[in-house]
């Protein structure tokens, strides 16, 4: 394809809440056009373009984290309700949301005038007086704006004698199996509810009531929340109001590690960070990439860490003997399987579309090698998706039908899909790296699988004739790129080191050459 | 790391020890003078006489109770992150909702926190980081154990009756 763009997913320079797409004005080289208007924000002139609000001109020049926020998110429309971003502009009455305050040519702006911190103080000093400030049970510590906020403006000590507001009934309340509310450390920013407004369009958060008793609530309490993408919430909520279950009490931010690489549960290719500690992951959370999944990233690829550190996932390679499958050496368990290939009279290679771009090619080049006379083809088996084409949307933000990653790139190597999504040959090999569906087979299929695999899928295969399982590597344990449904290519790195016996491909095979 | 060797000049009499040796003799026998004729005694009859130490001596830890023996620590992690030992393991898990009459305030709760002792350097900064006075280090300076696995602090070692600082 022509039209390829190929990223490289890197690490941000900026956390979530703070990426925008937004670039610096082109200048014009034409002295007769029409200049851009201009502000001057911190003594420093910035071009802009018309209808950028002052918060927008900062972050189109990657000033904005100058400029404390709580409501305003990039990736949804403002509100102007928390009052943090004031900032003062000269000849204006009084300070101004920089948020919502459209930029106008010639206007000055001070981001960090004594007025503007007095102000910002008094905001937290409010924002604090009915917080709990339980940071030690508190999730969100470590990662939390009301508390990176109140250690540069906050002040010292609170005015504030009275008893402090506790929601009785939503201190710990599931919104749903997979978020939590804590309503008392809620800033009421509403950042949540204009997400399920304005992104997802589900509309399952409401705000009830007014003032001192505003309490966020599922809009149906019995269904909770029910929209597919509830840990972007986490992400963004800037307190620990909502914080995920499956996250919950796991783990304190600051222990973890942070690498990027890509999310492999549908054919969208969310850029994710891999938060981990000593190599276990414990979340997954997204990368802002304005041409992929922008701020956001859906549930069942968030959960899917689990799967990594599944108890029953194979990381040894295993060898059928007396018809049961034992750990063995990569070496004697290729040295006992070839065999086997040599005597049979035909083979088949049926390569997963959760393959890397790099490992279907090498496959496709290096297996012939190998084995002689073996048929090559894919499948994908997600969701009746056969190849590309078959693949549509789920939802207006990001899932898709196709639930493995690399459909596009697979196919891009040039093999072809597999006929009726049934192996044939007397030996079928599968490799696949756990996502891919199984295709059909007979019930005395003889099958060599590699790859990830667990042990409830062997179970759960139709033919239990195994002649052994070659372990390999899950996508964010290894190097690779993936070409998603609009045709971006995307790179990727290991973002830990794998803590078993499960070899790359590239390993696999040079030892299965070096074998003759 | 490789070695230093260090060479100094010694002058006469550091060479031959015996001025040095001659000072040590000198107060070995003052003592055993004073003991001898005026009953002085420079020791302790340890462990029927124990010596008062200052309330702020740092000794074995131990963690607070409230009044329904539920331990105060949350599991916040902070003693972990400060001790320069790296010797407090910590695991977190969410309260039994139903055996929580504290509600919030206790939700989150120490599922396992070990102490290793023998890592442990006594500095106190565990204690210091805690938000929730729930760990701390007693007067109790009898840390002898029999085996390593016993200077191993569980948690229901540590949250044994301590009274006051012990
Ligand atoms: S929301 Fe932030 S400030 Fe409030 S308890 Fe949690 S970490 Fe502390
Ligand atoms: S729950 Fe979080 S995101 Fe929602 S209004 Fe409260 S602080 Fe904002
Ligand atoms: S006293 Fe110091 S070394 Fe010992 S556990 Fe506490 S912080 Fe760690
Ligand atoms: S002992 Fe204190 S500092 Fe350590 S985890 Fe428990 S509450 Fe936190
Ligand atoms: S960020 Fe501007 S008012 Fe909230």
């Amino acid at each position: 394809m022509s039209n390829t763009t190929e990223i490289e997913i890197k690490m941000p320079k900026v956390d979530l809440n703070y990426s925008s797409f937004k670039k610096p004005v082109q200048v014009s080289a034409d002295p007769a056009a029409k200049p851009n208007p201009k502000v001057t924000i911190d003594g420093k002139v910035y071009d802009f373009a018309p209808g950028d609000t002052i918060m927008q001109v900062a972050e189109r020049y990657k000033i904005h984290e100058e400029i404390p926020r709580y409501c305003y998110h990039p990736g949804m429309p403002i509100a102007g309700s928390c009052r943090m971003c004031t900032v003062e502009v000269e000849k204006a009455p009084k300070l101004m949301t920089s948020c919502s305050t459209p930029a106008a040519d010639g206007m000055v702006v001070h981001t960090r005038s004594e007025k503007v911190v007095k102000s910002r103080t008094g905001v937290m000093e409010f924002l604090l007086t009915n917080h709990p400030l339980d940071c030690p049970v508190c999730d969100k510590a470590g990662e939390c704006e009301l508390q990176d906020y109140n250690f540069e403006y906050g002040p010292m000590t609170s005015n504030f004698k009275e008893e402090k507001r506790v929601y009785e009934d939503s201190t710990t309340k599931k919104l749903s199996d997979k978020v939590t509310l804590n309503m008392n450390r809620c800033v009421h920013c509403e950042r949540c509810v204009r997400f399920t407004d304005d992104v997802t369009k589900t509309s399952d958060l409401v705000m009830l009531n007014r003032g001192y008793k505003k309490e966020l609530a599922a809009a149906d309490e019995e269904r909770g929340l029910f929209n597919d993408y509830q840990g972007c919430l986490t992400d963004f909520c800037p307190v620990g109001a909502l914080t995920y279950n499956d996250f919950r009490f796991e783990k304190r931010v600051w222990f973890l590690e942070k690498k990027a690489s890509i999310c492999d549960r549908c054919s969208k290719g969310c850029n994710i960070e891999v938060h981990s500690e000593k190599d276990v992951v414990y979340r997954y959370m997204p990368i802002f990439n304005e041409q992929v999944n922008q701020h956001w990233m859906c549930d069942e690829g968030r959960s899917s860490y689990q799967s990594l550190s599944n108890p029953l996932r194979i990381i040894s390679p295993l060898m059928k003997y007396q018809d049961a499958l034992h750990s063995t050496s990569i070496e004697t368990l290729l040295g006992s399987i070839s065999k086997e290939l040599q005597s049979a009279s035909s083979v088949e290679l049926v390569v997963g579309t959760d393959a890397t771009c790099e490992e279907a090619a090498y496959l496709k080049e290096k297996m012939p090698e190998v084995i002689k006379n073996i048929r090559l083809s894919y499948y994908n088996g997600t969701n009746n998706v056969t190849t590309s084409k078959d693949d549509q949307k789920l939802d207006n933000l990001l899932r898709m039908k196709d639930k493995t990653a690399n459909t596009k790139g697979v196919e891009e190597t040039g093999l072809t899909a597999l006929k009726n999504g049934e192996v044939s040959s007397e030996i079928a090999i599968l490799f696949r790296s756990g996502r891919a569906g199984i295709p059909k087979m007979k019930a005395d299929q003889k099958l060599i699988l590699w790859g990830v695999w667990t042990q409830e899928e062997i179970k759960a295969l139709p033919s239990k004739n195994i002649l052994g399982v070659i372990a390999g590597l899950s996508t964010i344990e290894k190097i690779g790129s993936f070409k998603n449904t609009d045709g971006i290519l995307q790179k990727f790195a290991p973002a830990i080191v794998h803590r078993g016996n499960g070899l790359s491909v590239k390993s696999v095979v040079s030892a299965w050459k070096s074998l003759k | 790391m490789g070695t230093v060797n260090i060479s100094r000049k010694y002058t006469a009499t550091q060479k031959t020890y015996l001025w040095a040796i001659f000072i040590g003799m000198k107060i070995t026998f003052k003592r055993l003078l004073q003991g001898f004729f005026l009953r002085k005694n420079n020791t302790i009859q340890y462990p029927e006489e124990r010596r008062d130490y200052s309330q702020r001596f740092r000794g074995m830890h131990f963690i607070s109770v409230d009044k329904n023996k539920t331990e105060n620590c949350t599991a916040c992690y902070l003693c972990q992150t400060v001790c320069p030992a790296e010797c407090i393991h910590i695991i977190a898990d969410e309260r039994d909702e139903d055996n929580n009459p504290d509600g919030v305030k206790k939700e989150k709760r120490p599922l396992s926190f070990d102490i290793d002792a023998l890592r442990c350097c006594f500095c106190g900064f565990c204690e210091e980081a805690c938000p929730k006075d729930a760990i701390k280090l007693s007067r109790n300076y009898e840390l002898a154990v029999t085996t390593r696995d016993d200077a191993i602090y569980d948690l229901d070692f540590l949250k044994r009756d301590v009274k006051g600082r012990g």
